[in-house]
């Protein structure tokens, strides 16, 4: 009977793999990512980005590389299965569609505006305003996890919460866009290389 | 008189219905069926890579299409980034709408697009009248009350389907590079109006 006890016990730590962090280790996590943050000059990521849908069979799999220059500029390139890619540059976005090029003016497309901030801000990991967002954070394998909640109800209706997952090192390793119907897009980050230069080619219109 | 006359056969030539226009041959074959394969398979997960040209602007996205029960499809647009943009259920005659962007959530719109998606995830249409044209046979069928027409190649396969207004093609949905069943390549054209939507397999 003992040996059946300790056995549900274990099962229900072990399904039970969120804790909570501690305030102290909060603060700890939020202090390693800010100081990684402020180090990252340049940062070049390879993606994995999976969209799942409850009704598809499987998730839709693109893949690409991120690249990254302080203080703002960003570009996604998605390479397979098909080629395009967006750059976030002066308060625009320059879309190139396999070769058709087109741009959005984000200051007059406040929340294409929003977006971009989580983007730059998710990367960096410089993004803990609690103004914005309601945020919890967890311990997870290897890492931790923290949920942030939107607090702008226009923001909300597109994204009902979004989870960050911080490797041991504080580097961003994955994120998880939730939508309110509980759709959500996980992007998967892998072969990270910061601070080595960039060719301006990349983040070129 | 004879402007009179000439004005008549404009008026009748223009109001001609689409198959005469067409020059399309009634085929006396007695009841046809058409069942149409691109996006019948429950188990399939259709997903294109989609291109939209209205006017001079370019967007783009992914379309994911799935049968999701005897009678129904789901139609889903996202950004590439992964943002949905619009989500429809398709059920029979009925058109839900489970979710669009605000700044999209425009009647006229949302009129094209359930009649672009309707015509494209319609499996079998109520066949009236079958044509030949060339070595092509071409069926006159009713999608939700509205004629389309409907050109088969020499397999039998469809290629293209068209919605005609005033005896011309207004819509026409291009279907190629067909392989098992799925249409890896397709093409609505508004004719009408500057917007053209192409569709990738990916």
């Amino acid at each position: 009977m003992n040996k059946l006890l300790y056995i549900l016990f274990f099962s229900v730590l072990a399904v039970k793999a969120q804790t909570p962090l501690s305030s102290s280790e909060a603060t700890a996590l939020k202090k390693q990512v800010q100081e990684q943050a402020q180090k990252t000059q340049t940062m070049t990521v390879d993606f994995v980005q999976l969209k799942h849908m409850d009704f598809l069979s499987n998730d839709i799999e693109t893949s690409g590389n991120l690249s990254f220059k302080k203080p703002n500029l960003v570009k996604w390139q998605y390479l397979k299965p098909f080629r395009y890619s967006v750059l976030f540059k002066d308060q625009t976005l320059y879309i190139d569609d396999d070769g058709k090029k087109s741009d959005v003016n984000l200051s007059s497309n406040k929340l294409f505006g929003q977006l971009n901030n989580l983007i730059v801000n998710s990367i960096t990991g410089d993004l803990f305003q609690e103004q914005d967002f309601e945020i919890t954070y967890f311990k997870v394998a290897d890492g931790s996890e923290v949920v942030f909640i939107p607090k702008d109800s226009k923001l909300k209706k597109y994204l009902s919460q979004f989870h960050i997952f911080f490797s041991a090192q504080a580097y961003v390793s994955q994120v998880k866009l939730v939508e309110p119907s509980g759709d959500y897009t996980s992007i998967l980050f892998s072969n990270r290389t910061v601070n080595k230069p960039i060719a301006d080619a990349v983040f070129t219109h | 008189m004879r402007y009179l006359l000439i004005s008549i056969t404009v008026l009748l030539v223009g109001c001609a219905s689409y198959p005469k226009k067409q020059k399309l041959t009634v085929l006396d074959t007695g009841k046809q069926a058409l069942s149409i394969p691109y996006f019948s398979n429950p188990e399939t997960d259709y997903v294109y890579k989609a291109g939209i040209d209205v006017f001079d602007n370019h967007f783009s996205g992914l379309l994911i299409v799935k049968k999701t029960d005897e009678n129904t499809h789901r139609v889903v647009f996202t950004t590439e980034m992964g943002s949905k943009i619009f989500d429809f259920s398709f059920q029979g005659n009925l058109f839900t709408i489970n979710y669009i962007q605000d700044d999209l959530n425009r009647k006229l719109l949302l009129k094209i697009l359930e009649q672009d998606f309707r015509t494209l995830v319609c499996e079998n249409p109520t066949i009236a009248k079958g044509y030949t044209l060339e070595n092509n046979s071409v069926l006159e069928g009713n999608i939700n009350g509205e004629t389309h027409y409907f050109y088969l190649d020499g397999t039998g396969q469809l290629v293209k389907t068209v919605f005609p207004k005033k005896g011309k093609a207004s819509i026409t949905y291009s279907f190629s590079k067909i392989n098992s069943d799925i249409a890896r390549e397709i093409i609505i054209n508004h004719q009408s109006f500057n917007l053209k939507i192409i569709l990738k397999s990916i």
